[in-house]
This record gives structure tokens, C-alpha cells and sequence, in this order.
């Protein structure tokens, strides 16, 4: 009874009928996991947010494709992309949110910020305006997100040395008064473009483990699945350690 | 045609009307009618509909009998997610209304919302009220006597009550009017209110002081007396009650504010303005907007009102597209099922259309020109980089939307809009509705009710009502199945019944489910077999009626095992059963 309990629970709980029936059935659930290649614990919501042209939508397109756009259109309102990464040995899925920075589209683009876990806000190293422009974006983030939504401050561009307009030094005391992250990148080499996502969600992860990011909250910005049946309340205690599965 | 011709032949004696009727009758986008249409039009117009019968058969067909011409114009009502909720949606909702009223208690501050909800009705019904007596007074004074003789009783009575608050004038407790004129020596100018109240009441029912006179003018004076009395009454209510400086919950507005608000009830030409506590609610309203309202958006009471509303059993695409973190579960969904490209577009296109409409006319075309080729080229170019399948016509149409003289207008694309929102609703969102992801958020926000009451309750009892309460809607035996006394040591003593022998019909388990023993039906093949393959078959077949309940009992489960483990937390006696239970949950 607690076996078949657990094939149902293995079947309703897990991905699409696609991702089931290229596996073979396995009555422990671990094993099940390990072996699903689309089986992530948790899914967060990302924004990427910033002034037009400072390559927002290449970073998201370095990051979910592998590969640099060259002359990319600006976006119109919003697209999202997907990818999972590791943290901390938990695979989890990033939905990530990439907003038009013209001023004219701001407007629409404020209504995805609520929900965000995530928030990457992005200049460009090279035009001195995108820089002077980032209290705007973070009021915003603040008023509209949660308190405890992650904000990482990226330098794009970070491959254009050579007319660079913001140093580092500034830019990392600027986050450090905000309470931000920071990473200078490039979308274009790819340098920094996996660290800059995977700090924000290494931070979130910590917020979650630690209790200051409150899963039941509504619109946490995190999607996790039942590995923590209460409803990703908090167990003080970690994880319990499962035995070797005997399949 | 020559089908049609044939059909028509017969009746052809009978008014041309028949023939019409016959081609109607053929109804849909029949073979029939499509081509009577197209016999009868020009060569452009039947290329149209020869285009319709091919379009692909998972978008919808433009509206058959306007062959795609007119931009259906279906943003107008569904722009709003029932789930996400401005103040002034929520003040007017009367679903969400108690949950925010609770939310309001819980701050000490649900008197701003008591005001402003009756300062409403007051205001609404007093307009009506008085446009409705106006009209009855053109009526009455062409009517006869028995409207008169109605009113004349009434006007005997009238010239006691003004009599009372002039002799009140030094502020006697009796009448409600005086318990404002005796609030008045707190403030600034109360012997000037005073008499001028006083006054005014003196003259404004002095008319009516007339006795008897069964006359036509003197039954409307009659009337409106007693009206005005009303609202007047009202009035004085809600202001004693939020507003005089005596009042128990007196809202924060400033002395200016009130006094503004006795003038416009002791008005000059002795009415009431119905528009007497608009200024002092407006004030209730941005207090409400800024220190209460983003709370209680992230509160478990408007989680229990989300949980309301998509459970109520009709949820609509709009409450999932317009509700961000509906939205977060439903595009996770959309990209399993590889169709994100179905929502990317709607939300781009919508998002274009949205901040051009915000313009209000005034944006540079060029600009939106530039912005709608960006769309066109992902999505409806013969060589995009995402094609979503629309027909030749929508992308003639497009093309002539974007290209037009002074760019492109706010509904430029109205009709790939509605394909892609026709397309989400009817083929991804039932999807979605029984889907996991779906069951997941709905858990979550369950989830996040229970432990926002449990960090409030203590012990025992609140575990038990909170998931009552928090899970009274999707659950609908949930309320019989939990009145087991966790307190008790084991609760199956209460199903046993040892001496029952094979004559049951069945039992009841732990959970309080009924397993049913006896056969109703024994002739009838059970096509069921093992529980592996039924397993199988209920994820194949995902959606029924069985496999919902069966999701919703898992749920129970689940909550009734945190809830007992919770109360089981130094208790070792715990079943063994329950404890697997749990823990197979847990991995």
C-alpha cells in the first residue's frame, strides 16, 4: 500500500507525461529524481531590469543559449527564458523576466516586478548615463518587489576596456550603501554571465535555508516542489538524509 | 453552388426570404453556406474565404460572416484578473470585501473601511433617493387627491420635530441631531453652529408647519420633508459615529475637513448634499492605498480570498494572465507544453498595444512602426524566427496595420491577439486547471494561510480550525473527515467495530474516508485491475472527476498529517502507519 502510495506520488508530483515515459519506473522516489533530467526542487522568478541598449536581453540570451546576439531588436514589453542550474546540490529552474528598458514601456514592465525572487539590474560600463540612472531602476525594485527579493548590480559591457565610463571601485561602493550584490560582465565573451545568476540565486537559496525568505509568503518569487511537503515551511533540521535506495 | 441551387429549386415558388433562411440554417462554416457566400461575392472576398477554410484548425477561424474585415474589440472587459485587486476593486467587490475587513481588524483599522463603505451607500442612495423623488413630484403634482390625502397625516407630525431641536439648543441629549449640536463646545465655533443649525431646522420646517391643508403643493413639501428627515438622519449617523470628535473611532481628518462637512449637512437651502463625506472618504482612501493596502496584499486574508475565487469553480483566463503570480505558475506550465511562444507574443503584443493606447495619440509613429516590425519579424514574417501559425489573412491585415500613414494604432493587433488568447483559453488553460502546477499553487496558497493562523494560535484547537477553515472550500468532505479528536489517543476506536462481523458495508479509515465494502453493483465488470495500472491510467488520462478528488484527498492527507504531526510533536505513540505516511511525503 505504501509502495503503490508512492508510485502515485512519484506520478502526480513530477514534470509531464513526456519526461515519464522515457523513464523506467522505479518504486524509490530518490533514484527517480536523480536519474529525471528536467527535475528541479525549486523555481525562481527573475527580472532583469535597466536603461535601453544596456544589454539585457543579450545577457539573458548569453545565458539561456550559450551564444551572443549581435544586433539584437530591442524588446517590446517583456520576454522570459528558462534554465536550470545547480545550487548547493539542488537543481533549480530560473524563469527569468527580461523587461524593455525604454521609458516608454516602463509603465507596462512594472507589473512583473511583484513576484520576483530575483532582481538583476543592469548598466552599461561604457555611457556614464546608464550608471546615474540605476536609483531610479532600484527604487523601483524596492517599491515593487519584497523585502527580501535579491538585487545584483551587473556592469555589462565589461569586454569594452577600453571605453570604459564607470570604474569598479564606484559601482561596488554604490551596491555595498545599497545592500546589493555586484559583478562587472559581458554578454558578448560570456565572462560572468553564469556567476551573475547563479549569485543571486546562491543568495536566494541562503535566504530560503536560513528563514528570512518566507516560502508561504504570497508571491515569494518561488515555485518549490513538495521535497518539503508542509509547504517549504521552514524545518529547522536539514533535509533528512535518505538511504541508498535498494532498486 | 449548385448543391445550394438544388436545395433551393424545390421552393423556389416560396418568398426569397426562404432562401435565405435555408443558407442561415446551414448555420456554422458549412460547405453549404461557405460557398453560396462566395458565389455571391467578388473574386477578393472569395479568395478570403478560401483562405478561412484552410486556416489551421487550432486557431480559431475569424468570427465566420465578417471574414476577418472588423477588429474585434475583446480587451474591454477582460483587462482585470479577479486576483489581483486595486483598492478601489476591492472596495467595491463584495467577495473580497470581508476578507479585507478581517485584515483591517487585525490593524485596529477597520473603521476606516466602515466609513467609507457607508459614506458610499449614503451617497449613492441619497441621490437616488432624491432623483427619485424628484420625479415622483412632476408625477404627484399631476396626479389627484389620494397622493395629497397620503401626505397630509404625515404634515401634523412634521411641526414637532423641528420644534424640538429649537428648544434643544442648548444641547439637550434626546435627539440624535443634539448629540451633535452637544459636541459642539469642544470645538472652535460652537455657539455660531448652533443657532445656525438651530435656525436653519426652524426655517427649513416651517413650510410643512402648515396643518392639514390637503393641497397638492402641500403633499410634496410633505413628502420631501420627510425624505430630507431621512437622509438628514442618516447623515448624522455616520457623522456621529466616524466623524464628531466624540465618536468612538473617530477617522483622522482635519478640523477643516469636518467643518466642511457640517455646513454641507446643515446646507443653506436646508438639503442635505448628498456629496457631504466625499472629501473626508477620499481622505480614508489614500490612507487606506498607502499604509494598509500593499500589506494586505501579501496577507493570508487575501490568500484566502485568491483561494476563493479559484476555487469557485469557473476561473477565467484573465484571472490567470493578469495576476503575476498566477501568471508565474501558468508560463512554467505554457513552456512545458512548448507553447511559449503562444505567450510570449500575447504578452509583447499586448504590452505594445497597452503603452500606445496609454499615449492617448500622442506617440511618434515612426517609433510604434519600428516596435510593431520588431513583432512582426518574430512572429508573422514568412521568415520568423518564431512562427505561431496565423493565417495569410491576419498577417495581410497586420501588415497593412503597421504600414498604414502615421503608424500604427493601439488595435493594430487586435486580431492575432484574440487568436492567441482564444488559443490559450480553450486548449491550454484546461490544461492547466487540472494540472499539477496548478494544484501546486493552490496548495501554496493554502499553505501560506495555514502558517500565518498557526504563528498566531496556540496548541490544539487552532491547528484544527485553521485547516478547517483554510481548506473549507476545495475539500468538500473535508469538514466531516476532520472532526476527529486528534486529543485522543487513537482515533481509529472510534471506527472499529469489532464485533461487526462481514456484514458491514464498509469501513471508515483513518482519515475519515469511506471505504466501501459491500458491492452495489456485483454484476457490473469492474474494468478497474491493479492499483499499479489504474495509477497509470489516472495520469494518462489527467483530468477527470476521479482523479481531482483524488489530488484534493492527497492534499488532505497531507495537511492532516502536518496538522497531527504537529500535535504529536512529544507524544511517542504515534501510529506507525502515519509516521510512513509522513515520511514517504517527506522524501
Amino acid at each position: 500500500m505504501q509502495l503503490l502510495f508512492l508510485i502515485e506520488t512519484l506520478f502526480i508530483f513530477n514534470g509531464s507525461l513526456k519526461e515519464y515515459s522515457t523513464r523506467s519506473v522505479c518504486v524509490c522516489f530518490r533514484a527517480a529524481m536523480a536519474t529525471a533530467p528536467y527535475n528541479y526542487s525549486y523555481i525562481f522568478k527573475y527580472i532583469i531590469i535597466g536603461d535601453m541598449g544596456v544589454g539585457k536581453s543579450c545577457l539573458l540570451h548569453q545565458f539561456t543559449e550559450k551564444k551572443f546576439m549581435a544586433d539584437c531588436p530591442h524588446t517590446i514589453g517583456v520576454e522570459f527564458g528558462t534554465r536550470i542550474m545547480e545550487v548547493s546540490g539542488q537543481k533549480i529552474k530560473l524563469q527569468i523576466w527580461d523587461t524593455a528598458g525604454q521609458e516608454r514601456f516602463r509603465a507596462v514592465t512594472r507589473s512583473y516586478y511583484r513576484g520576483a525572487a530575483g532582481a538583476l539590474m543592469v548598466y552599461d560600463i561604457t555611457r556614464r548615463s546608464t550608471y546615474n540612472h540605476l536609483s531610479s531602476w532600484l527604487t523601483d525594485a524596492r517599491n515593487l518587489t519584497n523585502p527580501s527579493t535579491v538585487i545584483i548590480l551587473i556592469g555589462n559591457k565589461a569586454d569594452l576596456e577600453a571605453q570604459r565610463d564607470v570604474t569598479y571601485e564606484e559601482a561596488k561602493q554604490f551596491a555595498e550603501e545599497n545592500g546589493l550584490l555586484f559583478l562587472e560582465a559581458s554578454a558578448k565573451t560570456g565572462e560572468n554571465v553564469e556567476d551573475a545568476f547563479l549569485e543571486a540565486a546562491k543568495k536566494i537559496y541562503q535566504n530560503i535555508q536560513d528563514g528570512s525568505l518566507d516560502l508561504n509568503a504570497a508571491e515569494s518569487g518561488v515555485q518549490h516542489k513538495p521535497s518539503a511537503p508542509q509547504g517549504g515551511r521552514l524545518t529547522s533540521e536539514p533535509q533528512p538524509q535518505r538511504e541508498g535506495c535498494g532498486c | 453552388m449548385f448543391f445550394i441551387i438544388s436545395q433551393v429549386l424545390p421552393h423556389s415558388p416560396s418568398l426569397s426570404g426562404r432562401n435565405h433562411h435555408a443558407i442561415l440554417e446551414a448555420a456554422g462554416p458549412s460547405h453549404v453556406a461557405i460557398n453560396a457566400i462566395s458565389a455571391n461575392m467578388d473574386s477578393f472576398a472569395r479568395g478570403r474565404t478560401a483562405i478561412l477554410k484552410k486556416q489551421p484548425s487550432h486557431m480559431e477561424a475569424a468570427h465566420f460572416g465578417d471574414l476577418g474585415r472588423s477588429s474585434v474589440n475583446y480587451q474591454v472587459q477582460e483587462t482585470r484578473s479577479r486576483l489581483s485587486k486595486t483598492v478601489d476593486q476591492i472596495l467595491r467587490d463584495n467577495v473580497a470585501m470581508p476578507y479585507f475587513i478581517q485584515f483591517m481588524e487585525t490593524h485596529i483599522a477597520e473603521h476606516l473601511v466602515r466609513f467609507w463603505l457607508e459614506a458610499e451607500s449614503f451617497r449613492s442612495t441619497t441621490w437616488s433617493r432624491v432623483r427619485a423623488h424628484s420625479l415622483n413630484s412632476v408625477k404627484h403634482s399631476t396626479l389627484a387627491e389620494p397622493a395629497a390625502s397620503l401626505e397630509s397625516p404625515d404634515s401634523p407630525d412634521s411641526p414637532n420635530d423641528p420644534s424640538r431641536p429649537l428648544t434643544l439648543d442648548q444641547g439637550d441629549e434626546e435627539d440624535t441631531f443634539s448629540s451633535q449640536t452637544s459636541s459642539r463646545p469642544h470645538t472652535p465655533s460652537p455657539q455660531d453652529t448652533n443657532s445656525h443649525t438651530g435656525a436653519l431646522i426652524g426655517h427649513r420646517n416651517s413650510p410643512s408647519s402648515r396643518t392639514g391643508t390637503p393641497v397638492k403643493g402641500q403633499s410634496t413639501s410633505g413628502l420631501s420633508d420627510k425624505l430630507m428627515k431621512s437622509i438628514e438622519r442618516d447623515a448624522v449617523n455616520i457623522f456621529t459615529k466616524y466623524i464628531s470628535p466624540d465618536a468612538a473611532r473617530p477617522i483622522p481628518i482635519t478640523e477643516q475637513i469636518r467643518n466642511d462637512i457640517v455646513a454641507k449637512i446643515c446646507g443653506e437651502d436646508g438639503q442635505v448634499d448628498p456629496n457631504c463625506f466625499v472629501i473626508a472618504q477620499s481622505v480614508v482612501f489614500s490612507i487606506i492605498e498607502e499604509q494598509h493596502f500593499s500589506e494586505f496584499l501579501r496577507s493570508h486574508y487575501f490568500c484566502k480570498y485568491q483561494i476563493e475565487v479559484l476555487t469557485s469553480g469557473s476561473v477565467f483566463l484573465a484571472d490567470i494572465l493578469f495576476c503575476e503570480s498566477a501568471l508565474f505558475y501558468f508560463s512554467e506550465y505554457m513552456e512545458k507544453e512548448d507553447a511559449m511562444n503562444v505567450l510570449q507574443f500575447w504578452l509583447a503584443a499586448e504590452n505594445f498595444q497597452d503603452q500606445l493606447a496609454a499615449k492617448k495619440g500622442q506617440y511618434d509613429g515612426q517609433e510604434a512602426q519600428n516596435d510593431a516590425m520588431i513583432l512582426y519579424d518574430k512572429y508573422f514574417s514568412l521568415q520568423a524566427t518564431n512562427p505561431l501559425g496565423f493565417g495569410d489573412s491576419v498577417r495581410m491585415e497586420i501588415e497593412s496595420n503597421i504600414c498604414r500613414e502615421g503608424g500604427p494604432l493601439p488595435d493594430c493587433f487586435n486580431t492575432p491577439l484574440r487568436q492567441a488568447w482564444t488559443t490559450m483559453e480553450k486548449v491550454y488553460m484546461p490544461g492547466f486547471l487540472s494540472s499539477n502546477l496548478y494544484y501546486k499553487y493552490l496548495s501554496d496558497l493554502i499553505n501560506s494561510v495555514r502558517v500565518d493562523e498557526f504563528t498566531g494560535g496556540n496548541a490544539n484547537t487552532t491547528p484544527e480550525q485553521g485547516t478547517k477553515k483554510a481548506a473549507v472550500k476545495i475539500l468538500k468532505n473535508f469538514d466531516e473527515a476532520i472532526t476527529v479528536d486528534i486529543a485522543s489517543l487513537d482515533p481509529e476506536s472510534l471506527y472499529q467495530r469489532p464485533y461487526a462481523g462481514r456484514m458491514t458495508f464498509g469501513k471508515v479509515n483513518e482519515l475519515g474516508q469511506f471505504i466501501r465494502e459491500a458491492e452495489p453493483e456485483p454484476d457490473v465488470k469492474k474494468s478497474k485491475g491493479s492499483m499499479f495500472s489504474q495509477a497509470m491510467k489516472k495520469w494518462v488520462q489527467g483530468n477527470s472527476d476521479e482523479a481531482q478528488e483524488e489530488m484534493a484527498w492527497k492534499i488532505a492527507k497531507m495537511i492532516v498529517n502536518d496538522v497531527m504531526q504537529q500535535g504529536h510533536q512529544g507524544s511517542p505513540e504515534v501510529k506507525a502507519t502515519k509516521v510512513h505516511l509522513f515520511l514517504s511525503l517527506h522524501s
